[in-house]
């Protein structure tokens, strides 16, 4: 899947930091494929930027486009299906069902489009060592075991783009590395596109592009 | 999705939409009820109604009797009214006539013959006809007065008679004019129970009033007025204006009908107004229930769920409510029409014990029309928050 954005801009954002930025203002093309590191230091619009990618704000100048079609002009039912089929995300503030134990959260995603079958889940689970945690209720996890479950989720969908948020501020540097790994291995057999926004620039990714925003 | 939140405001919009469906729905079956009861009450021919009006015989018009007749232009101007669908004038006899069962009975009174265009005759038989020259006379008697000479018939040592044997007795009828007197026989060939009168063919009352009477009467005492419907107010007004008097039960029943139908048009309204305010207390109820899930509902469709599936499964949930309180109230419908029919109606035939297909058409559109606006609405909501 192709993503490009166009002289892109947050409203809230001077038009100088187009000067400044490799992202904000300039015409970007990624591909299937494409491993790209987004290096962001705080407040430089990293979350706005992934927000934008994934329609879930829209508060910005300029154009996105998959496949050559505007994101702006994608229905809500759209939407839903680029979503669902095309375009998978890892959120900094993960975002589950409180309520629901892990493998519920999980199951809820598995099923609206199942790329894998639920012995997978045990199977990453295991990998990023939550196995354990699968039938605690999310709120009762900590936010490294959240956040290696919302890692999980993002991967039971087939997709030709991840994007990813600090996917690993929770985590320390091995299991980091495991995630890393896993995300790198199922992303090669959807031959997608990786967009990975983190603070610095993130050791362990093979990155093949790199960019300051 | 909702565990157990605000479960009184969801009660209380399930039953006043169950009482707003109930009431409406009594409502239409009596209604409907009333309009079967009085159809079959009025006597109607080709779905019209017949009634004959007189003037108003007042102490100033008493003894002038051309003041109490109808004449030519005034016949003329009731014709043009749009609400009268046809007038017959009730042409009267102008000399003496006797009426005697000859020997067959020891009976003879003086009596009065009228002639009305066939038309107006519910009750006509083939042989009601009169050639000049014939002796014969057929008669159309009014149930009403049949049922008088039976009632007074003992009193008078005569023999009460039913309708078949009054039927086969023939009778003389004696004209006398000036200075000529004829006899015909005559027999009653039917009854009417629309025409309270002793009806005779016209071109024989025509005739004989030409020859037993040198006036050449053209005016009508009484008026037939064939109507589209006899409970047009227009129709009550211009009456009333005109100073003419309409046969007063038939009115009476045509009152009633429209004090009642008001009643139940009330009833029905207010039915439908309840209805309409469950369904909107219902809306803010789902608004709640929205509002309350909305962070539950916002991660769904941020996983990719979309929120026409999401509408249709958060209101899917209701439908079988719906469907539940709709079967309830037209349940309640039937027992009440049931019991109607059986206690308050006795089982007349004009009724039936089951509730009109159009109630059971108004109940399925009632479970169309509340699962289609809440679809709309969860579907409003959904794409607000996604």
């Amino acid at each position: 899947m192709k993503l490009e954005i166009k002289n892109l801009l947050p409203v809230y954002f001077e038009e100088e930091r187009k000067s400044t930025s490799e992202i904000w203002g300039k015409e970007r093309s990624f591909s299937n494929g494409d491993l790209v590191n987004i290096v962001a230091p705080s407040g430089t619009g990293k979350t706005s930027l992934i927000h934008f990618l994934y329609k879930m704000r829209e508060s910005y100048s300029g154009s996105i486009l998959y496949d050559g079609q505007p994101l702006s002009q994608f229905s809500k039912e759209a939407i839903a299906a680029l979503r669902k089929d095309h375009v998978s995300i890892i959120l900094q503030d993960m975002r589950l069902f409180e309520e629901q134990t892990i493998l519920e959260n999980l199951e809820i995603k598995r099923q609206l489009n199942p790329y894998h079958p639920q012995e997978r889940i045990i199977e990453m689970a295991k990998r990023l060592g939550v196995d354990h945690r699968l039938n605690a209720l999310a709120k009762n996890c900590s936010y490294g075991e959240q956040q290696r479950a919302v890692i999980i989720r993002a991967l039971l969908q087939p997709f030709g783009v991840l994007l990813m948020d600090e996917p690993f501020s929770h985590l320390d540097h091995a299991n980091a590395q495991k995630a890393i790994d896993l995300i790198l291995e199922e992303t090669a057999g959807r031959k997608a596109l990786v967009l990975f926004a983190e603070l610095e620039k993130a050791t362990g990714f093979p990155a093949t592009h790199l960019y300051h925003l | 999705m909702y565990t157990g939140t605000n479960a009184s405001s969801r009660w209380f919009s399930y039953i006043g939409l169950g009482i707003g469906v109930l009431l409406l729905l009594c409502s239409v079956q009596m209604f409907i009820n009333i309009q079967q009861l009085l159809k079959e009450g009025s006597i109607r021919k080709d779905g019209f109604d017949f009634v004959s009006i007189t003037k108003n015989i007042t102490n100033e018009t008493m003894g002038q009797p051309e003041k109490n007749l109808f004449h030519a232009d005034e016949i003329e101007a009731v014709k043009k009214q749009p609400f009268i669908a046809e007038v017959s004038p009730l042409l009267a006899n102008d000399f003496r006539v006797q009426l005697s069962a000859g020997n067959v009975l020891p009976f003879s009174t003086d009596m009065f013959l009228e002639a009305l265009d066939n038309d107006f005759i519910d009750t006509l038989p083939p042989n009601f006809t009169w050639k000049e020259g014939e002796q014969h006379i057929p008669i159309i008697l009014s149930s009403d007065f049949f049922e008088i000479y039976n009632i007074f018939a003992p009193g008078q040592g005569l023999p009460q008679l039913s309708k078949e044997t009054a039927m086969g007795i023939p009778v003389q009828i004696a004209c006398y004019g000036r200075d000529n007197a004829l006899t015909f026989s005559g027999r009653i060939v039917a009854f009417s129970d629309r025409v309270n009168s002793v009806l005779v063919p016209k071109n024989f009352l025509q005739w004989a009033n030409k020859t037993f009477s040198q006036k050449d009467r053209q005016d009508a005492s009484r008026l037939f007025l064939k109507l589209k419907d006899v409970n047009d107010p227009q129709l009550i007004r211009y009456l009333d204006a005109q100073h003419y008097v309409i046969n007063r039960d038939k009115t009476l029943l045509g009152r009633n009908k429209i004090v009642l139908q008001g009643i139940f048009s009330g009833l029905g309204i207010f039915g439908l107004l309840v209805v309409i305010l469950a369904l909107m207390l219902f809306s803010f109820y789902l608004q709640l229930v929205v509002a309350r899930s909305r962070q539950n509902l916002e991660l769904l469709l941020t996983l990719g769920y979309s929120p026409a599936w999401l509408g249709k499964n958060v209101s899917n949930q209701f439908v079988p409510v719906y469907i539940f309180i709709v079967l309830t109230a037209l349940i309640c419908t039937q027992l009440m029409q049931w019991a109607f029919h059986r206690f308050i109606m006795f089982n007349r035939p004009e009724l039936s014990s089951l509730i009109n297909w159009i109630v059971l058409l108004l109940a399925g559109v009632l479970v169309l029309m509340a699962i289609v606006t809440n679809a709309r609405l969860v579907k409003k909501l959904l794409y607000r928050l996604g």
